[in-house]
C-alpha cells in the first residue's frame, strides 16, 4: 500500500523529470541560436570595419598588397585575399569544424564563418572572418549538468516538503482516522473529533460524527427494544402462568384436560426462559454487569456439578472431572455462574443416555466435553437461535450467552469435535 | 392471615387472591402507589406482596416507608424487572424475599407460608399435620414421635406441599422449585418423581397417612 501523499509526489517527480529533460534540447537550441546570431553579427562587424578601414587608408597597390599579407599573417581568424572577377560570389555564412592551430592539444573546434567579397581599388577581394563557437556537445553537457543539479534540488525539496505536509497538514486526518479505528459501537462512547481549520477535514469529521451518532442511536434503540420487549412480556406471561395454575385447581378436570394444561405449562416455561435469556443478553450488552471481582472458578464449577449430579445419574451419564483447586478469575459472579451452568447443562442435554461428560479446569482453560454422534455445524453455533433442535428444545440462547460473557472478558470460546466428543473450550 | 397484594395488573392480583383465599388467607389488593400507601396506613398485614413498578411511584419507596415505620409485615417483592440491582436493593432496604415474574402460584404460596411462619414463631416453630411434626429449626421430621430421616430436597418438598395444602401442584412447578432456572432445560422431569417417590415411601414406612395424592396428568395434591 502506498501512502496517499506519495502518489502525487511520484507524479510531481515524474513530471518535473520530463519537463527538465525536454528543457535540455530547448536550452541548447536557444543558446546555440543566440550564439550564432551574435557571432554572425560580430563577423559582419569585423568584415565591415576591415573593408572600411582598408578603403580609407588610400594605399598604393604595392603597399596594399604588403599590408594585406601582413594582415593575413597577424590577424587570426581572418583571411583577406584577392580573387579573380569570376570567383566573386554573394556573401555566405557557414559553420565549420576544424583543428584550431593555436590550440595546443589540436582539438577539433567549431567555427562560425562569414565569407564576403568586395572591390578595393577596382580589384575584387575575398574576406573570410571565422570565430570560434562553443561545440554543441559541450553546450549540451553543461546544460545537462545544470539541469540535473536543479532536478536533484527539486527532488529533495519535494520529499522534504511532502514530509512536512504529511506531518502538519494531514495531522487532523490521521487523528480522525485513529479515533475511528478505535471506535467500538458496543461501548457506546461517542467520539469527539478535534477542531480543524481545513474545510475538507471539517466536513469529514462532521459526516463521521453524524454517522456514528446515528449508528449508536440505532444500536441503543435495538438493545433497549429487546430489553423493553422482554420486560413487557413478563407480566402477561405471569398472568397466563397463574391462570393455568388456577385452572389446575378445578375439580372437574378430565385427565385429558390436565394433560393439556401440563403441556401448556411446560411450553410456557420455555417461553419464559427464552424471554429471561433474551433479557439477560440485552443486559450484558447494555453493560449492566459492570462490576468485577475475584471469583473462585473451581468452586463454581464444583457447585454446579454437585447441583447437576442427580440429573447426570438420572440420565445414566458418566462424569469425569479434573478440576484444579483454587482457580481464580476476574469477572461478574452472576455472569460467570451463568456461563458455567449453561455449558454444563448443554453438555448434559446433548449427551445421549449412558454417555459421558468430562470437565477439566486449569488456570489456562475450562474444557467441557460430552459424548455425541458426529460433529455439530460450527457455523453460527454461538449465535442466537442457531442451534435449536427439535429433539431437545432449549432456549437457543445458552451458547450465545456463553459467547457474550467470553467476549466481555476477552476470553476465547471454541468448539471442536474429537474422538466422539463435543468439546467446548474457554481460554482465559 | 392477611395478605396485601400491591400489584397494578388486576388479572394477576385476582389470580393470587383466588389461589390464596380459602386456605386461611385473607387477601386485599392495591393497584397503585397511592392506594398501597393508604392501605398500609389503615391496616396491618401479615405479609405484603409488592410489585416494584406501580402507577404513581416506585415500589421500593413503599418498602422504605414500611421499614421506616418499623412495621412487622413481611414483604415479598414480585417484580418483572428481574434485575440483580433491584433485588439487592430491595433486600438491603429490608424486603424478606424476592420472586420474579412469571412465577408459579404454588411457589409464591410456599414463599408466603415460609415468611409468615418465620415472622410469627420467631423461627422456632414446629409444624404439625396430624401425626407428622416438622421442626423447622432442627430440620427434623417426626412421625408418630419417631424421627424419619429426609434428605434436604425431600424436606423441602414436604414443606412445599404443606404450604400448598389442598391445591394441585404441577410437576413443572415442582421441577422449577427443586432445580430453579435449569428445570426446563432438562428434557425430563423424572427427578421430581424420584424425590416424591422417596418422600412417600419414607412417610408410609413410618406409618403416616398417605396425604400426598397423585393427580393423573397434572401433578400432586397434599390433602388434609
Amino acid at each position: 500500500m502506498t501512502r496517499l501523499l506519495n502518489k502525487p509526489l511520484r507524479a510531481f517527480i515524474l513530471y518535473s523529470l520530463v519537463v527538465l529533460a525536454t528543457s535540455i534540447p530547448a536550452y541548447y537550441l536557444i543558446i546555440d541560436y543566440i550564439w550564432r546570431l551574435q557571432l554572425d553579427e560580430h563577423n559582419q562587424l569585423v568584415s565591415k570595419k576591415t573593408q572600411n578601414e582598408l578603403s580609407t587608408l588610400s594605399l598604393n597597390d604595392t603597399l596594399l598588397k604588403q599590408s594585406i599579407e601582413l594582415w593575413d599573417r597577424i590577424q587570426p581568424g581572418t583571411v583577406l585575399e584577392p580573387v579573380s572577377q569570376a570567383e566573386m560570389r554573394p556573401d555566405s555564412i557557414y559553420t565549420v569544424l576544424r583543428p584550431n592551430k593555436y590550440d595546443p592539444d589540436g582539438y577539433i573546434n567549431r567555427f562560425r564563418g562569414l565569407s564576403t567579397y568586395f572591390i578595393l581599388h577596382g580589384k575584387p577581394y575575398r574576406l573570410i572572418v571565422e570565430t570560434n563557437v562553443e561545440e554543441s556537445d559541450e553546450t549540451i553537457a553543461a546544460i545537462t549538468v545544470v539541469t540535473v543539479f536543479f532536478f536533484l534540488l527539486l527532488l529533495g525539496g519535494f520529499i522534504i516538503l511532502n514530509k512536512r505536509i504529511s506531518v502538519r497538514l494531514w495531522k487532523p486526518f490521521y487523528r480522525t482516522l485513529e479515533k475511528v479505528q478505535h471506535f467500538n459501537l458496543s461501548r457506546q462512547q461517542n467520539i469527539q473529533f478535534e477542531d480543524t481549520s481545513i474545510k475538507e477535514f471539517k466536513e469529514l469529521n462532521d459526516a463521521l460524527q453524524h454517522l456514528i451518532e446515528a449508528d449508536m442511536t440505532a444500536y441503543r434503540l435495538q438493545k433497549e427494544f429487546t430489553e423493553n420487549a422482554s420486560h413487557e412480556l413478563q407480566t402477561p406471561l405471569a398472568i397466563i402462568r397463574s391462570k393455568l395454575d388456577l385452572l389446575l385447581q378445578s375439580s372437574t378436570l378430565t385427565n385429558e384436560q390436565s394433560d393439556i394444561i401440563e403441556q401448556a405449562t411446560r411450553a410456557l416455561s420455555r417461553v419464559s426462559r427464552i424471554n429471561r435469556n433474551l433479557l439477560l443478553l440485552a443486559r450484558i450488552e447494555n453493560n449492566q454487569f459492570a462490576d468485577r471481582q475475584q471469583i473462585d472458578l473451581s468452586g463454581i464449577v464444583n457447585e454446579n456439578l454437585l447441583m447437576l449430579d442427580e440429573h447426570l445419574s438420572n440420565k445414566g451419564i458418566e462424569r469425569e472431572k479434573d478440576i484444579d483447586d483454587a482457580i481464580q478469575i476476574t469477572g461478574n459472579r452472576t455472569l460467570v455462574e451463568t456461563m458455567v451452568s449453561n455449558l454444563l447443562l448443554n453438555a448434559i442435554r446433548h449427551s445421549p443416555a449412558g454417555g459421558k461428560i468430562k470437565v477439566q479446569l486449569s488456570a489456562r482453560q475450562l474444557r467441557i466435553s460430552n459424548s455425541g454422534n458426529g460433529p455439530l455445524k460450527e457455523d453460527g453455533l454461538f449465535q442466537r437461535f442457531s442451534n435449536i433442535s427439535h429433539e431437545s428444545p432449549g432456549s437457543g440462547l445458552g451458547l450465545a450467552i456463553v459467547k457474550q460473557v467470553c467476549n466481555r472478558y476477552g476470553w476465547e470460546v471454541s468448539y471442536s469435535y474429537s474422538q466422539d466428543f463435543h468439546v467446548f473450550t474457554i481460554r482465559f | 392471615m392477611k395478605v396485601l397484594i400491591i400489584e397494578d395488573e388486576p388479572e394477576l392480583a385476582a389470580s393470587i387472591t383466588d389461589y390464596l383465599s380459602g386456605e386461611s388467607y385473607l387477601c386485599e389488593t392495591a393497584a397503585s402507589f397511592r392506594q398501597a400507601l393508604e392501605k398500609i396506613n389503615a391496616f396491618e398485614y401479615d405479609c405484603i406482596l409488592l410489585d416494584l413498578m406501580l402507577p404513581g411511584g416506585n415500589g421500593l419507596d413503599i418498602l422504605q416507608e414500611i421499614k421506616h415505620r418499623k412495621r412487622e409485615e413481611g414483604v415479598i417483592i414480585i417484580s418483572a424487572k428481574d434485575a440483580v440491582e433491584d433485588k439487592i436493593k430491595g433486600l438491603q432496604i429490608g424486603a424478606d424475599d424476592y420472586i420474579s415474574k412469571p412465577f408459579h402460584l404454588a411457589e409464591l404460596a410456599a414463599r408466603i407460608y415460609s415468611l409468615i411462619r418465620r415472622k410469627q414463631f420467631n423461627n422456632t416453630n414446629v409444624l404439625r399435620q396430624e401425626e407428622i411434626e416438622v421442626n423447622l429449626l432442627a430440620k427434623t421430621v417426626h412421625v408418630h414421635g419417631k424421627v424419619v430421616n429426609f434428605t434436604r430436597k425431600e424436606l423441602d418438598l414436604l414443606l412445599y406441599f404443606m404450604a400448598n395444602r389442598n391445591r394441585v401442584v404441577s410437576k413443572t412447578a415442582l421441577a422449577e422449585h427443586l432445580s430453579g432456572d435449569i428445570a426446563d432445560m432438562l428434557d425430563s422431569h423424572d427427578f421430581v418423581y424420584a424425590h416424591i417417590k422417596n418422600l412417600k415411601k419414607k412417610l408410609a414406612e413410618a406409618g403416616a397417612t398417605n396425604y400426598l395424592k397423585t393427580i393423573y396428568g397434572s401433578g400432586y395434591k397434599w390433602e388434609s
